[in-house]
C-alpha cells in the first residue's frame, strides 16, 4: 500500500479523497493555489504544500511544482480526482519516471480512450455498440456528404480532442454541411489544438446511460451497474440517478457484462465510466472516461461500494478482491449538483457563504468542500457541492430528496437549489420520463419561474 | 571619521500614574472609543486602541517629544510576511543558500544585493532554480535554512 498520497485537486473531490486515505491510514499531503489556503481538505491533510497563484494553469496543472512537491513531501502516490490532469497520459507517464504512482489507469489506456475516434475504433472491436458514423476523421467535404447520405440525417460533428460535451455541432441537413465542418474545423484547433473532426447519427431523444466499472490490470474486472444522466444542461450533468428508470436487470446485466468483458481483455486498472447514448431499446457508445467520476456516489450508495477505496487498492497492486456476485443493487440514488450560479440565468455567483446549513437524516449524503464563513474562489468551477440522496425506492428516494432540499441552507450566494426543488416536483422527472433534451426544454419554457 | 552628532537629550519622562492609565483603559474597553487623552498637572496622557489591545503613552504637556514616534507601535511582534520587502519562494522545492548544498552562502545578512543578483538555489527534480532578488536593498533577514523545502509564496528573506 502507499506511504503517503498527494492529492492532485481541490475542492470536494480533494476532500473526497482525503477521507478514503484518511479511513486506509495513509497519510495525505493536500497541494493548494493561494486561493485555497482555507479550503476545508488543506485542514484536513497531514501536510500541505503552497503550489502556486490561483489561476489553475500556474497551480493544479503545473506539473513541476506538483513533481516537486512530491518530492519534497516524499509522497509515493498522486491521486489526480477529475478534470484537471486526471486524464492527462502524460502527467501519468512523468509521475512513474519520477517513481511516483498514478492513481488512475495506464498512460496507454487514458490515451486510447481520449482521442474519441480511436476510442469508439476500440470499443467496437470489443463489442461494444457504438453509434453509426463515419470511420475515423472526416477528410473532405465531398466524404461528409456521401457519409450523411448513408447514415441519414440529423448528424452530430464532434472533434476527435474534445469530450465532456464540449466540441459538438448538429447539423439537420446537406445545406448546412459546408459552413458547419468549416467553423469546427477553426474550434476544434482553437479548443483543443486538432481539427480532427468526425460524424455520427444524431439520435433525437436518447437518454445519456453510462456504466461504471473497476479493474485491476490483471484481467479482472466487473461493473457496478449504470447511473442515468440525462438531466443536463449545456452538455454539463446536472441530475444523475441509478438505477435508470429506463433499465430492468436484464438489459443492465447484458450491457455491464458486455462493458466488463471489453475491459478484462485489455486488462484495464482503475475506475472507469463508458457512457452510452440510449434510444429505442438500444445502446451507442459515445466516449470512456478513465477516471473517477462527479457523480460516483450515486453508484456508492445504492451497491455500498468505496469506490475511492477500490480505486486506490487497485492503483496499490491488489487483486480486484469483488467479483461480479459480490455487486449488489439496492434501492435508489439520485445526485444534485449544486453549483453557485443564479437558478434562472446560471450567472456565476462567487463570494462568501454566510450561512451553510446542509441537510441530514437517513439516506442523506452532503459531499461538498464548503463550510460556514467559506468564500467560492472565482478561479475555478462553480461546485458548491453534491446532494444524493438514497431511498429503498425511487419514489421513497424522490420524498426524501424534496424534504432534504427543503432544508439545505446556502446563504450569502445564489445557488441552484430553486431549480432542484422544482425538478423534484415535476411529473415528468417524478414518472422517470426524460431524455438529454428535456433539461434544456424544460428551461426554455420557463419551467423555473411557474 | 567624524564622530556622529549627539543626540538632544530626551525630556524627563514624568511619573507614572498608573491608576489613571488603569481606568482610561477600562473607559476605552467600555465606552468602545479609540482613543482618549487626558490631561492634568502639566501632564497629559493619551490611551489608544490599536488592533484590539490598548496601548498608553506618557507625555509632558509643555516639551515636545523628539524622538517618540507618531504611532503606538502595535502590540504583536511585526510579521515578515506583511514586510514590503518580503522575497517569497516562486516555487515549490528544496532552498539552498549558496551554489551547492553546504557552500558558502550567496548572501548574508547585511550583504547589499542589485536586481537580479542570485539569492538562493531553489531545487526541484534535480534541476537548480536561481532565484533572484526582485530589487536592490540590504538582506535584512534571512527567513529559511540551508536544504529547507519550500512552498511557493514561502517567505524566504527581507530586502530593504
Amino acid at each position: 500500500m502507499f506511504d503517503k498520497i498527494l492529492i492532485a485537486n481541490r475542492g470536494e473531490i480533494a476532500l473526497r479523497v482525503l477521507r478514503a486515505c484518511k479511513e486506509l491510514g495513509i497519510p495525505t499531503v493536500a497541494v493548494h493555489s493561494t486561493a485555497d489556503e482555507d479550503a476545508m481538505h488543506v485542514r484536513l491533510a497531514d501536510e500541505s504544500v503552497c503550489i502556486g497563484p490561483p489561476p489553475a494553469k500556474d497551480s493544479y496543472l503545473n506539473i513541476p511544482a506538483l513533481l516537486a512537491a512530491c518530492e519534497i513531501t516524499g509522497a509515493d502516490a498522486v491521486h489526480p480526482g477529475y478534470g484537471f490532469l486526471s486524464e492527462n497520459a502524460r502527467f501519468a507517464e512523468i509521475l512513474a519516471e519520477h517513481n511516483v504512482h498514478f492513481i488512475g489507469p495506464r498512460p496507454e489506456h487514458i490515451r486510447l480512450m481520449g482521442d474519441k475516434i480511436a476510442a469508439k475504433r476500440a470499443v467496437a472491436r470489443l463489442g461494444i455498440p457504438i453509434v453509426p458514423g463515419s470511420d475515423g476523421g472526416v477528410g473532405s467535404d465531398e466524404e461528409a456528404r456521401i457519409l450523411a447520405r448513408d447514415i441519414g440525417f440529423p448528424l452530430m460533428l464532434k472533434a476527435a480532442a474534445g469530450g465532456g460535451g464540449r466540441g459538438m455541432r448538429v447539423i439537420r441537413d446537406e445545406s448546412e454541411m459546408a459552413a458547419a465542418l468549416a467553423m469546427a474545423r477553426v474550434e476544434a484547433q482553437a479548443a483543443f489544438g486538432d481539427d480532427t473532426l468526425y460524424l455520427e447519427k444524431y439520435l433525437e431523444r436518447p437518454r445519456h446511460i453510462e456504466i461504471q466499472l473497476l479493474g485491476d490490470g490483471n484481467g479482472r474486472a466487473i461493473h457496478l451497474g449504470e447511473r442515468d444522466c440525462s438531466l443536463q444542461r449545456r452538455h454539463q450533468k446536472v441530475w444523475e440517478e441509478g438505477p435508470s428508470p429506463a433499465l430492468n436487470a436484464a438489459t443492465r446485466d447484458e450491457i455491464g457484462e458486455t462493458v466488463a468483458r471489453a475491459m478484462r481483455e485489455i486488462k484495464y486498472l482503475g475506475v472507469g465510466t463508458v457512457e452510452f447514448l440510449y434510444q429505442d431499446g438500444k445502446f451507442h457508445f459515445i466516449e470512456m472516461n478513465t477516471r473517477i467520476q462527479v457523480e460516483h456516489p450515486v453508484t456508492e450508495m445504492i451497491t455500498d461500494i468505496d469506490l475511492i477505496l477500490e480505486q486506490i487498492r487497485v492503483a496499490a497492486g491488489s487483486e480486484l478482491a469483488l467479483t461480479q456476485n459480490n455487486v449488489k443493487f439496492h434501492g435508489h440514488a439520485i445526485e444534485c449538483r449544486i453549483n453557485a450560479e443564479n437558478a434562472v440565468s446560471f450567472r456565476p455567483s462567487p463570494g462568501k457563504i454566510i450561512h451553510y446549513h446542509p441537510p441530514g437524516g437517513l439516506g442523506v449524503r452532503v459531499d461538498s468542500a464548503v463550510y460556514h464563513g467559506y468564500a467560492i474562489p472565482p478561479f475555478y468551477d462553480s461546485l458548491v457541492g453534491k446532494l444524493i440522496v438514497h431511498g429503498k425506492t425511487r419514489s421513497e428516494c424522490l420524498m426524501r430528496l424534496k424534504r432534504a432540499l427543503d432544508e439545505f441552507v446556502v446563504d450569502g450566494i445564489e445557488t441552484t437549489l430553486p431549480l432542484f426543488r422544482a425538478l423534484a416536483r415535476e411529473k415528468d422527472i417524478i414518472d422517470g420520463d426524460y431524455h438529454i433534451h428535456w433539461l434544456e426544454e424544460f428551461l426554455a419554457r420557463g419551467g423555473l419561474e411557474q | 571619521m567624524a564622530r556622529k552628532p549627539a543626540r538632544p537629550p530626551l525630556p524627563k519622562t514624568p511619573a507614572i500614574d498608573h491608576e489613571v492609565i488603569r481606568e482610561l483603559a477600562k473607559l476605552l474597553d467600555e465606552t468602545g472609543l479609540t482613543e482618549i487623552e487626558f490631561e492634568r498637572d502639566g501632564v497629559s496622557i493619551r490611551v489608544a486602541r490599536y488592533s484590539g489591545a490598548p496601548t498608553a503613552r506618557l507625555r509632558p504637556v509643555e516639551a515636545p517629544l523628539a524622538m517618540t514616534p507618531t504611532a503606538v507601535p502595535p502590540a504583536a511582534p511585526i510579521d515578515p510576511t506583511r514586510h514590503p520587502g518580503l522575497v517569497a519562494s516562486p516555487m515549490v522545492g528544496t532552498a539552498y543558500l549558496g551554489a551547492a548544498p553546504g557552500a558558502r552562502p550567496f548572501v548574508e545578512v547585511g550583504s547589499q544585493v542589485k536586481v537580479g543578483e542570485t539569492l538562493i538555489i531553489i531545487e526541484a527534480m534535480k534541476t537548480m532554480n536561481q532565484i533572484p532578488a526582485p530589487r536592490s536593498g540590504t538582506v535584512i533577514q534571512i527567513l529559511i535554512e540551508d536544504g529547507q523545502p519550500v512552498e511557493y509564496g514561502e517567505p524566504l528573506m527581507i530586502i530593504e
